[in-house]
């Protein structure tokens, strides 16, 4: 009797121990969309802003970018965060950095004047202080070392961002292991001190799969030549019925053509076209 | 009057009737139940369980195994990103009687082996619930199965089996097959002998110490698997070229 009136006893207390493990974080971050989030890495320039705008009423997810060192975060209620992108807010949760998610309890809007000088967050605030501190050597080992990875599939991204010892990587998969591998082998990586893991494992539900297939197929049918041995210099990305093109083609026309095949696969609510052109400077 | 009371019983009492003659042919035409194995062939080197056997070929990185890896540039392993990790079969030994084999002890042995598989390979190969395209399917099988001696009454408990699996001679066979077309895109039997002097003796086998090599022996066909994954998708001489003339990722 007494060891079930234990055993009770434990089976209470246990949830609420683990519950106080999990602490909540109190912390300014930018409200940004997921594309601007993992695209557009640095500091919060007027520019980011149109483009977390733009993105988020194009049907882009709201997520936030915790300030003081640029990890994108993925929240469970985005209701919340609807009303402040592209504004910076202090939020608190419950955060789980592994996962790069945030079981969000508050966020409310701030100014850039709320958050003091020399807080490591205003960093991102300021162009003229966020430096890219990069070293050629370090940033080829990084960029080989991602470009090998063997399940890198036409449907992952996976990109970062270095300054100085400080990896950023960035991007979408539809694999764990991604995910987890571009993080050890950049930490491997001598020179490398921190990484910052804000690749997103994407959602394998049938329709996005389905909308995959067909946009591979489209696309390999109209521009063959982007597509060789089991990889392409075209990136289709698919979360939630949304498609992101990246990656890099020769003329604006291959461009067109991409955004109008995706456009025309069913169930697709939304193009985002970043292809960008060679030698062109901005995207298609 | 009479005539529609005559109706209604009429209907009620024969349709009743007709009913229970169509439900009792219907049991009585009811498929023969599947036995919980299969048997291996006499004479035959392998089961039969996959598809085709005539692509599979010594492999070099894997002692005692054969495979095949489809090379086709529409269908390749390369194209796929999740599987579907079917239940595995089980076959045991041409000389061995199929009504021995004790059902409890087969249904864990699948179990614990579809579990070994799944987490050995989710994390490259997301596990999915349904057919589709860029989905394969992952079929196994469990060859070559034996049983022992009957075990001994004092001996049993609520999950002892009657008679211990024996997996000394056990083999894998696994095939890759596109979820929708089943078509093999992949293939492997290893006959790597992990299961030296194992046996499942307990429906509970896998928490009981006793019965550690079977798992040990489980644990390292799954990993054999998900290292044939792993080889079969390292990078070929062409797409690395091609990586390294270009900036990706940028």
């Amino acid at each position: 009797m007494k060891s079930y009136a234990t055993f009770t006893l434990l089976a209470f207390l246990l949830p609420a121990a683990v519950e106080a493990a999990e602490e909540i974080s109190t912390f300014s971050a930018y409200v940004d969309s997921d594309i601007c989030a993992r695209l557009m890495l640095g500091p919060i320039t007027a520019e980011r802003v149109q483009c977390s705008q733009g993105t988020f009423k194009d049907g882009a997810e709201p997520v936030l970018v915790r300030l003081h060192n640029n990890m994108v975060l993925t929240v469970n209620k985005e209701k919340m965060l609807r009303p402040l992108v592209g504004q910076l807010a202090q939020v608190s949760g419950k955060l789980k950095a592994k996962d790069g998610t945030i079981k969000l309890e508050s966020a409310v809007g701030i100014t850039d004047k709320s958050i003091p000088e020399g807080d490591p967050a205003r960093r991102m605030l300021d162009v003229r202080m966020y430096k890219t501190d990069r070293s050629a050597q370090l940033h080829e080992k990084i960029r080989h070392e991602l470009a090998m990875m063997p399940y890198i599939s036409n449907f992952d991204f996976i990109s970062f961002t270095q300054n100085g010892p400080d990896v950023i990587l960035t991007g979408w998969t539809v694999r764990a292991i991604n995910r987890d591998t571009a993080a050890n082998i950049v930490r491997d990586i001598p020179g490398v001190e921190t990484v910052i893991n804000n690749i997103e494992i994407l959602p394998l539900g049938s329709f996005d799969m389905d909308i995959r297939a067909r946009a591979r197929a489209a696309l390999q049918r109209q521009l063959s030549r982007y597509f060789w041995g089991n990889g392409s210099d075209i990136k289709i990305i698919v979360k939630h019925g949304r498609v992101i093109l990246l990656g890099m083609v020769s003329q604006k026309s291959d461009s067109d053509i991409a955004f109008i095949q995706c456009n025309a696969i069913p169930g697709v609510f939304k193009v985002f076209n970043l292809l960008r052109v060679q030698g062109s400077e901005t995207g298609a | 009057m009479l005539t529609h009371q005559f109706i209604h019983f009429a209907a009620a009492r024969f349709g009743g009737a007709a009913l229970m003659l169509v439900i009792a042919l219907s049991s009585c035409s009811r498929p023969v139940p599947k036995p919980a194995v299969n048997k291996v062939p006499a004479g035959q080197e392998y089961s039969g369980f996959l598809q085709s056997y005539t692509n599979l070929k010594p492999n070099p990185d894997f002692e005692n195994t054969k495979s095949f890896v489809s090379s086709d540039p529409v269908k390749n392993i390369h194209r796929y990103v999740a599987v579907i990790v079917d239940a595995p079969e089980v076959y045991v030994s041409t000389n061995v009687d199929q009504n021995a084999i004790p059902e409890r002890g087969v249904a864990a042995l699948k179990e614990y082996f579809q579990n070994a598989i799944t987490n050995a390979v989710a994390d490259a190969f997301p596990v999915v619930q349904s057919s589709g395209p860029l989905v394969l399917r992952l079929r196994s099988a469990i060859v070559g199965v034996d049983v022992g001696q009957a075990t001994r009454v004092d001996s049993k408990g609520e999950n002892t089996l009657q008679r211990p699996l024996n997996i000394g001679k056990v083999g894998v066979e696994i095939e890759l097959v596109d979820s929708e077309t089943g078509e093999q895109i992949a293939a492997a039997v290893d006959r790597q002998d992990l299961g030296q002097g194992a046996e499942v003796g307990s429906v509970n086998f896998s928490r009981e110490e006793k019965f550690r090599a079977a798992t040990v022996a489980f644990d390292g066909w799954a990993a054999r698997l998900r290292e044939f994954l792993d080889s079969a998708h390292e990078l070929s001489k062409q797409d690395v070229d091609r990586i390294e003339s270009t900036n990706f990722p940028y």
